[in-house]
Formats: structure tokens, sequence, C-alpha cells
């Protein structure tokens, strides 16, 4: 799975999370998930548990707290998968 | 280093079922800051909300610090956590009875820090208690984002005029992300925090010694 398509499925595991659809549909590597998608802070666990559901992957406290903004997340989801495959 | 930080958490919007889960709470309680639940009475849901708002709170006081630190709520850990009372010391204004407060120590490895939580049905709201510290909870009518913005910085300003004498108060907010008190043009050394979820609101703001 390369980067594009990880965030493809990004989108769907955030979708729920986020008032700013416009925004969801408009995300890069940059895109803050609590500044630009205005997720509530108390959802970031969700998002992680969620990931580790969509992708098939074990997300561990080192790990977890770099998921601050897009880029970060592929980062994280990327190197999961390619340590499960 | 003066600073503030606040966090509250709407239960209603909580996963009840998700939140006791290992693979969640484990996310960010370690298995040393658990035990403090077996030595308390509170719920274990609310626990774990507890925990995630002291850690919160305890991200927002030492970010205005260091403008690059990252939120790891698994190295903020909570070291001691015991019943508490509102005292003639608290400057609470909640629209909302309070079922329960609690206090205790949150640390980052380097610092540690007092907090103080005030818990009902609806919602737990928690701030870092280190000094004069003014807080305030209000329930609002809507939930998204602007509402929500838009009516933590009235309240806050409400209070904020009751207390200083000032020209005119407004909110700014720092490219960091974290919100300022200014007084015409001039910024204000008096740190202020905000937080809101769902329909609630909450402001933390510490007085100059």
């Amino acid at each position: 799975m390369d980067r594009k398509e990880i965030l493809s499925e990004l989108k769907k595991v955030l979708a729920p999370y986020t008032e700013s659809k416009e925004m969801l549909d408009g995300i890069n590597e940059d895109t803050d998930l609590i500044k630009d998608l205005k997720i509530n802070s108390a959802n970031l666990v969700d998002i992680i548990i969620d990931a580790e559901a969509q992708y098939n992957i074990e997300i561990d406290f080192d790990a977890a707290e770099k998921m601050y903004n897009v880029g970060n997340c592929i980062d994280v989801i990327s190197d999961k998968i390619n340590k499960t495959a | 280093m003066i600073s503030a930080g606040n966090d509250i958490v709407a239960l209603n919007l909580v996963d009840k079922q998700r939140t006791v889960l290992p693979a969640f709470y484990s996310k960010f309680i370690t298995p040393a800051e658990l035990s403090l639940h077996q030595e308390s009475t509170i719920s274990f849901e609310n626990f774990v909300w507890l925990l995630w708002s002291v850690k919160e709170s305890a991200y927002k006081y030492f970010k205005r610090g260091d403008e690059y630190l990252v939120f790891s709520p698994s190295k903020l850990i909570v070291e001691r956590l015991f019943v508490s009372t509102l005292t003639d010391q608290d400057h609470l204004r909640a629209d909302q009875p309070i079922d329960a407060y609690y206090e205790g120590t949150v640390s980052n490895g380097t610092h540690t820090l007092n907090f103080k939580s005030a818990i009902n049905n609806r919602f737990i709201a928690t701030i870092i208690n280190e000094g004069d510290v003014y807080w305030g909870v209000q329930t609002i009518a809507d939930s998204d984002y602007h509402t929500q913005s838009e009516a933590v910085r009235l309240l806050a300003l409400a209070k904020l005029n009751d207390i200083i004498i000032a020209d005119e108060l407004w909110i700014d907010k720092h490219s960091s992300g974290y919100p300022y008190i200014v007084n015409g043009s001039h910024p204000l050394q008096t740190p202020i925090s905000f937080a809101h979820h769902g329909c609630y609101v909450s402001y933390a703001f510490q007085l100059p010694k």
C-alpha cells in the first residue's frame, strides 16, 4: 500500500471525527488533525484504534504520539504495514 | 514559569464500551497509573477520562513554554489522585452542579504540577492548579466549533472584566495555538487556557502573584 492509498483510507478513519468535511476532502500531508480538521483531542485515541482496525496493525505508545498531522499518521501506518508484511 | 492549562470531556460523547478496553486506555495510561484507580472509588470510565483530561491540561500548561512540544499523554504521568472539595481559595464558576472534586499531581519527568478536577454525570473538567487560578464551565446550545470558540471567549472575558481593570480586553491566538489576553494593544501577563467538547466550554486563567 503506497502513501496515496494510505491517505485515501485515512480519510475514512478521520471522517467520523471532523465537522470540516470540505477540509477533509482536501487534506494533504501537512494537514493538522486538531488545528485544521478541528478534531477534538479526546478523539485522538479513537482515531488510533480505528486506524489499527482499518490497516490491521498495532500502534504502540511511542508511535501514537507522532500522529498529530496527516503526514505523521501516514509515516506511522506505512512503517507498521511494512513490518507486518 | 507561569502558565495555564485546562481540559473538559463531555461524557455523552465518549464511547463508554471502548473506554474500558485495555486496547484503548493502555494507549495513554501506564500500569503504575492504573494502580491509582484501585485506591479510589471513582468509576473506571470516569477514571480513564479524568486521567486524559489531566494529561491534556498538563500538555497545554507546558506547551506555553515550549512551542515545539508534542502531546505525549503516555509521558505525562499522574502520580497522585485523591478526593477533594471546593475551598474558599477555588475560583470555580460552573452552571451545572458538581458531584465530586479530585486533586493530585502530574509530572513530565522534570516538573510536577498540581491539578484539580470537577466531575458530574455530564462532564469532567480539569485545571492545572498552580497559583491563583480562575476557572469556569458553561453549557452551550450548539456544539459546532465556531460556537464553542466564541462562547468560551465570551465566558472568559466576562470573568476577566469582573476582576481586571482594563480599557479593552480581547483574546488573541499565538502562532503555537494557545490563546492570550490583550488589553488594547498590550498582551497581559495573565496566561489563559480554553477547552471545549460537545456542548461544554471551559476556561482557566492564572493571575500573576
